[in-house]
């Protein structure tokens, strides 16, 4: 019954999400909401939060191939796979992005390697092809397992690399002081692991329902984990805002009040702070509750619709400052506003990506040995 | 006999439509046809603007002119373009902002030069302050760094350019400018969703040519349609580089009523604008960033 609903949802996602995409390329970006000063939207946010999530599954598979830590044994190819759907929704995003996304490939063959940008494309692109790889020599674990594990290696240096990558894509910018944060880069690689946790609850939570001691184990493992990521993400939160505030810095505390305060303070205090991390907190706080399948998909769920809001709330409001004040009203256009909800259109378009991503996962885990069954059943 | 009045009213529009092209295309036309490009070296300058010989209470434009063809007689990478601003001069009438859209043929969402305004102090004692901001063709551009795609760059003499056929409008340089001076075309027009009219300039048969007419930043034609460069593109000031490189002052500054704008090169001490940032009452935009603004304003 789940998955009937599972697979009706992600349909009917993708089929917006076809809208959304025709919109896009008919009308180029006309119908987004994002103008020339909250220059980045929705599709980066979540492009940060896929790949971000892409990034953190990717570390999972690494503690079968790599560290071989028992209970994580032949988890690795549901970990990648996942770690691919997700860095391919991330990707999809940024490059629907772009003003002129046939040009991408002059970000390979005409690069700027001191942008980190740049660096972070090629990252992906190498990235991305380490994990097609390993997921398909994963199909035949015994035969490819030195492979497995020096890509494991490489990919996991890249997972970390990629990770606080994007941090330093916001941090190296001195013109937003909210984003100009030395510790940005080393933030990210804990948000990643984070919601690669969170994903992995979900996943587990919702479609591996054998009852076995082997599946508790694990969701306790990744219960634990999760708590404990959060508690570090909610030091980090703590720690970035209140040196703002204390600081003083103009553009920094309007960023902080605009998140805390501001005309989406809802975002905040109850996707990202309650629903986000209050509620998964409690609940993976109860072993009894953490390691029953339901409660497990939905701490989850929580989790990742914190961090996307989390993105949301990195990435707006520092936009939203203006970086003279006066800029507010000296020339007037929809496109040159410091407040931005996005459009019908690029909800769509997002809705569509995570639906068709999710309609992927679906279809390949009902057709594919992705989890192996001493896992699903033993 | 509906007809033949319908047919008349179509010719009409037809024929105002054939005008307003035809104006504007002869507007246009030098530059379209072969003049279009010319480099910036001194070897190669075009025929420059014949001045009248100098006098002691001469026109600052004369002056400042004259300042820019002795710097064309230069080679590229010996001139520092810079301008100055005496916002003690400035009156906030926006005409720099307009002649700028116009000279650029900016889009909806477009601007180069907007003009801050500050209000000081409290009812009834106020001020006003007025503080255009075009780009501030930084020394040290944090924008240049973060493009993946070297679409822009700090040519010799110091302007920041961008090359609109490189750009794949990933709109990193947009967040790294911290004057907000780089916009991105959307693709928009002021003419969408209006009524059509048969006036001459009014409508989307009139004012549309405006619209569709090429502009020449950086000395080449840009039609304007589709999806084609430079819509999709980050855009910004660049000094109005097409038109110094043919001897003529950024439009900004032509148009300025106050004479509050200047510019010239400031590696000529003969220069106006040399003079003018010597005075003690100079300063610049965000100097504690380390980006060496090469727009100077007068306090």
């Amino acid at each position: 019954m789940v998955r009937r609903i599972l697979y009706g949802l992600a349909i009917l996602a993708t089929l917006f999400g076809v809208w959304g995409i025709y919109d896009r390329i008919v009308s180029g970006h006309q119908s987004a909401a994002y103008g020339s000063y909250v220059v980045w939207g929705l599709w980066v946010a979540l492009y940060l939060f896929f790949t971000g999530m892409a990034a953190g599954t990717f570390v999972f598979a690494t503690l079968d191939y790599l560290f071989r830590v028992p209970i994580f044994a032949r988890t690795g190819r549901l970990s990648l796979f996942l770690s691919l759907i997700t860095l391919g929704a991330g990707l999809l995003h940024i490059w629907l992005d772009l003003g002129h996304p046939e040009r991408v490939w002059k970000a390979y063959l005409q690069p700027n390697f001191n942008s980190v940008m740049d660096q972070i494309v090629w990252g992906y692109t190498i990235f991305g092809l380490i994990i097609l790889i390993m997921l398909g020599m994963s199909f035949q674990p015994q035969r490819y397992a030195g492979w497995l594990k020096a890509l494991s290696a490489i990919g996991l240096f890249l997972a970390l690399f990629l990770s606080g990558g994007v941090g330093a894509l916001l941090g190296v910018q001195a013109a937003r002081p909210f984003w100009h944060v030395g510790l940005f880069p080393v933030q990210f690689p804990f948000f990643s692991l984070a919601s690669g946790a969170a994903l992995l609850l979900l996943v587990y939570g919702l479609f591996d329902r054998a009852a076995n001691e082997h599946r508790r184990s694990l969701l306790r493992t990744l219960a634990i984990l999760t708590l404990v990521l959060q508690l570090i993400k909610l030091y980090f939160l703590w720690a970035d805002f209140s040196q703002s505030v204390y600081g003083g810095m103009p553009m920094n505390v309007a960023a902080v009040n605009e998140v805390l305060f501001g005309r989406y303070w809802w975002a905040f205090w109850i996707l990202q702070l309650f629903l986000g991390s209050i509620v998964p907190i409690i609940i993976l706080l109860w072993p009894r509750l953490a390691t029953e399948p339901p409660w497990a998909a939905l701490a989850g769920f929580l989790v990742l619709l914190g961090f996307a809001a989390a993105r949301a709330n990195i990435v707006f409001p520092a936009l939203s400052v203006p970086e003279l004040p006066q800029l507010i009203g000296a020339f007037h256009s929809s496109r040159l506003q410091f407040h931005y909800f996005p459009s019908l259109m690029e909800w769509a378009v997002s809705v569509g990506i995570s639906g068709l991503a999710g309609l992927i996962f679906l279809v390949a885990y009902d057709r594919l040995p992705l989890t192996p069954e001493h896992v699903r059943s033993a | 006999m509906a007809e033949p009045s319908g047919k008349h009213e179509l010719d009409r529009r037809e024929l105002l439509t054939k005008l307003a092209s035809a104006v504007f295309a002869g507007l246009v036309a030098p530059a379209v046809i072969g003049e279009g490009a010319a480099p910036a070296r001194a070897a190669t300058l075009p025929e420059l603007p014949q001045l009248p010989p100098p006098r002691p209470d001469e026109d600052p434009v004369v002056r400042m002119m004259r300042d820019l063809q002795r710097a064309l007689q230069k080679p590229v990478e010996q001139r520092r373009w810079i301008m100055v601003i005496d916002l003690r001069k400035c009156v906030g009438c926006h005409a720099c902002t307009i002649s700028c859209v116009v000279e650029n043929k900016l889009p909806p969402g477009v601007v180069y030069r907007p003009v801050l305004e500050e209000e000081i102090g409290t009812y009834p004692h106020v001020t006003r302050r007025f503080i255009p901001r075009p780009c501030m063709q930084c020394d040290r551009p944090p924008c240049v760094p973060v493009c993946p795609v070297n679409a822009t760059w700090k040519r010799p003499d110091g302007i920041v350019v961008i090359d609109y056929e490189q750009c794949i409008g990933c709109r990193y340089c947009i967040t790294a400018c911290p004057y907000g001076a780089r916009t991105f075309d959307f693709g928009d027009r002021y003419t969408e969703g209006t009524p059509r009219a048969q006036a001459f300039l009014v409508g989307q048969e009139g004012a549309a040519v405006h619209e569709t007419i090429p502009m020449f930043e950086y000395g080449r034609p840009h039609p304007r349609h589709d999806e084609a460069s430079p819509v999709g593109n980050t855009r910004k000031c660049h000094f109005c580089l097409h038109r110094i490189e043919r001897g003529l002052l950024p439009e900004c500054v032509v148009t300025c009523i106050g004479r509050a704008t200047y510019f010239g090169d400031a590696n000529d001490p003969e220069s106006l604008v040399s003079e003018l940032i010597a005075r003690p009452n100079v300063m610049r935009l965000k100097e504690e960033l380390g980006t060496e603004p090469k727009v100077y304003y007068l306090l």
